[in-house]
């Protein structure tokens, strides 16, 4: 390549670089999020409407619209060390409202399905899956649940491996499949002792 | 002998109409309204020049009006269209008006005694007309129509004519015109903001579209030109704009940018600005298309005169007892901001016209994805369709401004006149 105006040779290497030039820009990561979420982050316009309808935005510091930016940046490391990762609630209202058909609830979730890959994850996300394996509930029955729903006439517990329990081996088989417990377990050990 | 045919009168079809006629090529102008005008006579001032809209149409209709090559059709539809270029034989439908056309003199002395009142079309709705009315002061032809789907038949009109032009009874009729050639300039629809729900347009009161505010700072309007909150009566003390409502839209199936909307609004946040100083004007855009001759700086005016231009959209408008609620980040600095507007204006884009489908069905025309006329080349024939002797001219074509609705009008003649002179010289 020919030397242009005497620019110094990073300046001319970023700038000859058309996609993107920061030094920390990983393009892998836009085909992987993309092949993940099976959405189209690369065609946000960066309107902002996603964050409009977020309900955790003006709760916290959390901006889906910053995260559809660092989609399409390839901007693995900030996107997925930044802890605002684990603030969505997947609500999908962004999925609704955005003008250009993307999923930003799917970006989401193939970013913290990338970060998992890395161990990062807070703890409390790892205890809903100690949860679940051990009863089959992200968030399972507890007895004021239990008289609350005998009042409405309702069983004490919902139709689910809470009054089946035969099922939960199954689900134990799933998890145990992708080495969710296992990693979980390690983890939360690593981190708690 | 080789006439030309202008279906719509608004201001491309009228420029097309004037520029023909110049040729002294006769010139048959179609109007489904009863006045020809179209939107630039609804729209209050026009940028970049801040001109009122009413006063540089106004001369050119009425240029059209006394224009000795040129017939207008008002109240017209085409119904069918044979032969072909050189040879076309247009069939027009000619909706009754129930007036005499020739001895009405427009002095309105009807318009005064009649009792019904309806919401005005022309006002975008915020506005009343009475049963028997001119759609505005202005209007070309200078006559009145009436509307029998409102009228109660209680006979005043009938009485107070002088020259008895009131018709009781009245039929459709049909007319064929020979033409050369063919300019269609149907113009646009404007996006039907209901579409999008979440804004609560005619469910929330102080959620209007920038239709209805030009019509509402229009000295003529319904309003004398105040603006004001549609729950109170009272002047806002803060409005927000919300830019690209049916724009650039892929769930809606409107992925097409329509062009005027940013500097309509900032067109508008000036002149609400210069008049209410105080006023707390934001327009929340996601980015703003100020690119023809003279808007950059027209941007850079409104920005000097304390508009706040605000990088990013509200997904909704909710509402509680203290009135509206607009959740916006700043995209600039990711900084949250919930607003609590006293007026939204929602700057609702441009569609194909409704009737654009039937009537390219009737003229033999292809029309593209989107819905507007498609024309031999996106580039470097904007004008022909793809059927020879029918050219197409302003918003039928695409989302335009003033400008280049005018230019496109121009461009359109010259094609529609080199059929017309052709067969003269034959
Ligand atoms: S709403 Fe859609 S296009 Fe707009 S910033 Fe969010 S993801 Fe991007
Ligand atoms: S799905 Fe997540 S990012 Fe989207 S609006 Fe809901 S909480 Fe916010």
């Amino acid at each position: 390549m020919a030397r242009t105006k005497g620019y110094p040779e990073a300046l001319e290497k970023k700038l000859h670089d058309q996609r993107y030039y920061r030094e920390d820009s990983n393009p892998e990561f836009t085909t992987k999020v993309k092949g993940i979420s099976r959405t189209i982050a690369h065609m946000c316009y960066q309107c902002g409407t996603c964050t409009g309808s977020c309900p955790s935005a003006p709760r916290s510091t959390y901006r889906i619209r910053n995260f559809m930016r660092r989609a399409v940046l390839g901007l693995e490391n900030e996107a997925l060390t930044d802890p605002d990762l684990w603030l969505c609630t997947t609500c999908y209202s962004c999925t609704d409202r955005c003008p250009r058909d993307i999923a930003p609830t799917d970006v989401i979730m193939a970013m913290r399905n990338l970060a998992f890959k890395r161990d990062i994850i807070p703890v409390n996300f790892l205890k809903t899956v100690t949860a679940i394996y051990s009863s089959g509930h992200g968030v399972p029955n507890n007895d004021v649940n239990r008289a609350a729903r005998e009042k409405l006439g309702l069983t004490r517990d919902p139709p689910t491996t809470h009054m089946y329990p035969e099922y939960l081996p199954a689900i134990r088989k799933i998890i145990d499949h992708y080495k969710l417990k296992a990693n979980a377990d390690r983890i939360i050990k690593e981190r708690e002792g | 002998m080789g006439n030309v045919v202008v279906v719509g009168a608004g201001i491309a079809g009228i420029q097309a109409a004037l520029d023909i006629a110049a040729h002294g090529i006769p010139v048959h102008l179609i109007e489904r309204e009863p006045t020809i005008g179209g939107h630039m006579a609804m729209l209050d001032k026009t940028f970049p020049t801040n001109d009122c809209s009413m006063c540089i149409l106004s001369p050119k209709m009425v240029d059209v009006a006394r224009h000795p090559d040129i017939t207008i059709h008002t109240c017209s539809e085409v119904e069918k269209i044979a032969g072909g270029i050189g040879h076309f034989r247009v069939t027009i439908k000619k909706h009754p008006r129930y007036i005499d056309e020739s001895t009405c003199t427009g002095c309105g002395d009807c318009i005064l005694v009649c009792p019904v009142e309806v919401y005005n079309h022309f006002d975008a709705g915020i506005g009343v007309r009475k049963a028997i009315y001119k759609p505005h002061s202005q209007a070309v032809p200078d006559i009145v129509i009436k509307d029998p789907d409102h009228c109660i038949e209680c006979g005043l009109c009938y009485d107070v004519c002088g020259p008895g032009s009131v018709k009781r009874e009245d039929s459709e009729q049909e007319l064929v015109l020979d033409a050369a050639s063919i300019v269609l300039s149907t113009g646009y629809s404007v996006f039907d903001a209901q579409k999008k729900p979440q804004f609560g347009h005619l469910s929330l009161p102080d959620v209007v579209t920038s239709l209805e505010l030009e019509r509402m700072i229009n000295a003529s309007g319904p309003t004398g030109g105040k603006i004001r909150r549609m729950s109170t009566g009272k002047t806002p003390e803060s409005i927000v704009f919300i830019q690209c409502v049916g724009s650039r839209d892929m769930p809606l199936g409107r992925p097409y940018c329509s062009c005027v909307c940013c500097m309509q609004a900032i067109k508008n946040a000036i002149l609400i600005k210069e008049k209410n100083p105080a006023m707390d004007v934001t327009i929340c855009y996601m980015d703003i298309r100020s690119y023809g001759k003279g808007y950059e700086e027209y941007y850079e005016r409104a920005k000097a005169l304390g508009i706040r231009f605000l990088r990013g959209m509200p997904s909704d408008i909710l509402a509680d007892k203290n009135g509206l609620i607009l959740q916006v980040e700043n995209s600039e600095t990711s900084e949250i901001l919930m607003m609590h507007p006293e007026l939204v204006v929602l700057s609702v884009g441009m569609g194909p016209a409704e009737s654009l489908p039937d009537l390219a069905r009737r003229f033999g025309i292809a029309l593209e994805e989107t819905g507007f006329v498609r024309t031999m080349h996106d580039a470097l024939d904007t004008t022909s369709t793809l059927r020879p002797g029918i050219y197409v001219a302003g918003t039928a074509v695409a989302p335009k401004d003033i400008p280049d609705s005018v230019a496109s009008g121009e461009s359109a003649a010259m094609r529609a006149f080199r059929d017309a002179f052709r067969l003269r010289s034959a």
